[in-house]
């Protein structure tokens, strides 16, 4: 049966998950982590608790284990699409205050719209666009982000002519 | 802690580029990768699977990539600086073995310690892979 991204777009867009609180508090061992990635020796990030502006959506996760809903994974792999290899392909992000070490963080995400283009990679790529929020303790908004994310078939799927939805 | 140099958005000018920073994307460059952003998914640390679907190589994530650019204005606006915002593409990947490097520069002052700037990943190979924008607000001298 041929994927059907209308009956898609009827069920999944404006779908909005509801706050979710991040398993931990902001702490200073991943913030050293993220740093030590790309040898970021700023000390408001490595000794005063200052988190990196990029690492709020990290915070306001489950993070990856135990297993469990990691930022929009999730509600991406909810989505039925022809294949399931996915790729980022731009993020905004907007910031509203500051964040510290202790705080704790709320998000929520938001499927903003589905289509369906050809890409180099698969005839049948799917494209979504998302809109997270993240709030502090308060739930006030700390900051916003949008991604638009790819979703396609793998070389061997295409070959064959799988589709899974 | 060490003393940081604040920048006034008064000492600001239209053009001045940012200091950037080049990293090499070493195998273990690409293991610090998954353990600085959780990101576990196998097209970035796992060759065999990154080629079945249809990539040339394992290649950094998002969490990378913007790590790198919020790198790029931090350095620059100091402990009183804020950053707002950072939009940017990830138009071509930026494969385990080569040398990326991120770069800013103002774009224009705005009013109220406000500015835009433009921020980028640039490929030894590839030129720009990752185009972006942002904007700050700094403190003023007065």
């Amino acid at each position: 049966m041929a994927y059907d991204v209308k009956a898609v777009k009827r069920e999944w867009e404006g779908h909005e998950t509801e706050l979710q609180w991040g398993r931990y508090p902001v702490e200073h061992e991943p913030i050293r982590r993220h740093c030590h990635m790309i040898d970021d020796a700023n000390p408001l990030f490595i000794e005063a608790g200052r988190c990196p502006p990029v690492m709020v959506d990290f915070f306001a996760s489950r993070g990856p284990w135990p297993a469990g809903e990691f930022d929009i994974l999730g509600l991406i792999r909810r989505i039925p699409t022809p294949g399931d290899r996915l790729i980022n392909l731009n993020q905004e992000f907007e910031w509203f205050l500051p964040v510290r070490v202790g705080d704790r963080l709320g998000v929520r995400h938001k499927v903003v719209s589905i289509h369906q283009r050809a890409t180099r990679l698969d005839p049948l790529s799917v494209w979504i666009r998302t809109e997270t929020t993240i709030v502090n303790i308060r739930e006030d908004m700390v900051a916003r982000r949008s991604n638009q994310i790819l979703i396609h078939r793998t070389p061997e799927e295409i070959a064959t002519g799988v589709s899974r939805s | 802690m060490n003393a940081i140099p604040q920048r006034c958005w008064e000492e600001v000018a239209d053009g001045e580029d940012l200091a950037g920073f080049s990293l090499e994307l070493t195998r273990t460059r690409m293991a610090l990768q998954v353990s600085g952003t959780q990101d576990f998914y196998p097209i970035h640390h796992d060759t065999a699977f990154a080629r079945g679907a249809g990539h040339e190589d394992i290649f950094i994530n998002t969490g990378f990539i913007r790590a790198c650019l919020c790198r790029v204005l931090t350095d620059w606006i100091g402990a009183e600086g804020f950053v707002r915002r950072l939009a940017f593409q990830m138009r071509t990947p930026n494969l385990v073995g080569e040398t990326i490097t991120a770069r800013g520069r103002v774009t224009q002052k705005g009013p109220e310690g406000r500015v835009e700037l433009e921020v980028w990943i640039e490929n030894a190979g590839k030129g720009v892979t990752a185009p972006g924008s942002a904007t700050v607000t700094l403190p003023s001298r007065r």
